[in-house]
């Protein structure tokens, strides 16, 4: 008998079997219930996770030094062991970020009591931006006071 | 603290009269947040789950929104209260599948926490109707109050940390529930569904992840959490819902105009129907149900009847059928129990008339 198909996210028998044609490139997928449970069978973002789980280089083992989790646990599982996890993947993440969320950076809000960063990134962007627009409008007198808030922005970030 | 309790408090989903609106059933938010320094549940040992359930469950106890709060250990409920707070969107399957997992959920039943699901604290607060901007302000409040008290994984690079890639950065999960019958008689769906998942928002069952939509209810949410601001996913959240309630009107009044007596018919069948079962799948009185709030949407039945209907929909759920008999049921003890309650609160409802709306 043949081996049965493996879980694209965590090894376990799968039942699920998906097939996606995308501008002619076929892309397979495997769940076991439970897997396709959670992401919703069909989902793209179960589509996205699963190729960007199977992506991941197979790079020489790491280990997180706080909770022993590994890179070969992460392919298994889709999940991480802790929060410090991020960092000591953080590389081998970066790529899968990028096709799970099309971002990297955070721009949102903060725990409460810290600074948020993100939103002052956020503000500074929208700010630059809203600038290029007014510039482009003719709109010089908002143009003058974006490019004053872009700099007092740019500057509170600057003393964090 | 019992599951009881839940059931038979008033709470604004199931009867809280003028709560409800036309199409958008309810709002919720959800943030996915974790403790610095300790494994994610996943990977925690058995004692370090014990212990983050314990520091969360006392911080979040003390907050002024948790006063009297229901606080259950999946680990010590029946298999049918954990099968109630799932009916009722309280937990999710997960947590209620697994024995470390607990709830605290306000009184109101408005906000619950999450403890030891896929992350250490999933926050979420619904709300019945439309209301993006009162839910996601409770939602703020209650991370801002437990963030001041326990230690947030955050990192300024990709925000809140969660042990999947696919809640990073804003752990924001923000949805509405949206009844849909215009779009789906009209068999638009399929549209429908295809424009928002190449948009970025993720639709889904009634129950959530991987559930079929009983009832044309859809949820509807977003899926992207990194790289986009609190209200960047509001607003594109809230532009699409708009949009879908539009079209969703537009299908209703093209399809009264369109069948005329025949439309009224299919919902006043299902009154009857409904009316006069004695044995009433959960399927099938969902689909029924989707006609009547249909009725009192269309100004067909009064639309303070609405609240009756929507409480139907949820009480009729499997474990709920159960919970109320005080014990498990096979399949025709539950249709006929449940085609017994629904008979009960329909006994009083009017004729279903032309439509006005």
């Amino acid at each position: 008998m043949s081996n049965p198909l493996k879980c694209s996210v965590c090894d376990a028998v799968a039942t699920v079997h998906l097939t996606q044609i995308v501008q002619g490139k076929v892309t397979k997928v495997d769940f076991c219930e439970a897997c396709a449970a959670k992401g919703g069978a069909g989902d793209a973002a179960v589509f996205k996770l699963a190729d960007a789980v199977n992506a991941l280089t197979p790079a020489a083992a790491i280990t997180c030094p706080d909770c022993g989790f590994t890179d070969v646990e992460f392919r298994r599982r889709g999940r991480l062991g802790c929060p410090s996890c991020w960092k000591v993947f953080g590389v081998a993440l970066g790529g899968l970020l990028t096709k799970v969320q099309h971002e990297t950076q955070h721009v949102g809000r903060a725990p409460a009591g810290t600074l948020p960063l993100g939103q002052l990134r956020h503000r500074l962007l929208a700010a630059q931006q809203e600038m290029t627009a007014a510039i482009a409008a003719e709109d010089y007198e908002t143009a003058a006071k974006l490019r004053d808030e872009v700099a007092r922005i740019a500057a509170q970030l600057d003393t964090l | 603290m019992s599951v009881q309790e839940i059931l038979a408090d008033e709470n604004e989903l199931t009867h809280l009269l003028g709560a409800q609106q036309a199409v958008v059933l309810s709002t919720r938010v959800r943030l996915a947040r974790n403790l610095e320094g300790f494994p994610f549940p996943g990977w925690a040992k058995p004692a370090h789950r014990k212990e983050i359930a314990e520091r969360c469950i006392e911080a979040l106890t003390k907050l002024p929104r948790f006063r009297k709060s229901h606080v259950f250990k999946m680990g010590d409920l029946p298999d049918l209260d954990r099968a109630v707070l799932v009916e009722r969107h309280l937990v999710s399957k997960e947590l209620a599948s697994g024995k470390s997992g607990a709830a605290v959920i306000s009184r109101d039943q408005t906000c619950s926490v999450m403890v030891n699901e896929e992350d250490h604290l999933r926050i979420q607060v619904v709300k019945a109707g439309w209301h993006l901007r009162g839910t996601w302000n409770i939602a703020e409040q209650l991370d801002d109050a437990i963030g001041a008290s326990l230690g947030l994984a955050f990192s300024d690079e990709l925000g809140f940390l969660t042990a999947c890639p696919t809640n990073v950065g804003t752990g924001l999960r923000a949805s509405a529930m949206v009844h849909l019958p215009g779009l789906c008689l009209a068999g638009h769906m399929e549209k429908v569904t295809r424009a928002l998942s190449q948009d970025g928002l993720a639709v889904r069952g009634w129950l959530g992840e991987g559930t079929e939509a009983a009832g044309n209810v859809f949820q509807i949410s977003n899926q992207q959490t990194l790289g986009l601001s609190e209200d960047a996913i509001l607003r594109h959240l809230g532009g699409w819902v708009k949009t879908l309630v539009e079209q969703e009107w537009n299908a209703r009044r093209k399809l009264a105009q369109e069948e005329g007596e025949r439309f009224v018919d299919r919902l006043a069948r299902s009154l009857g129907l409904l009316r006069h079962a004695r044995l009433l799948t959960s399927a099938e009185s969902m689909n029924m149900l989707s006609h009547l709030r249909l009725a009192c949407d269309m100004g067909c039945l009064p639309e303070e009847r609405r609240h009756v209907v929507d409480r139907l929909m949820i009480e009729g759920q499997p474990a709920h059928v159960q919970a109320r008999q005080g014990t498990e049921l096979d399949s025709d003890g539950r249709d006929s129990r449940r085609a017994t309650a629904v008979r009960e609160a329909l006994r009083d409802f009017p004729e279903v008339g032309a439509p006005t709306a």
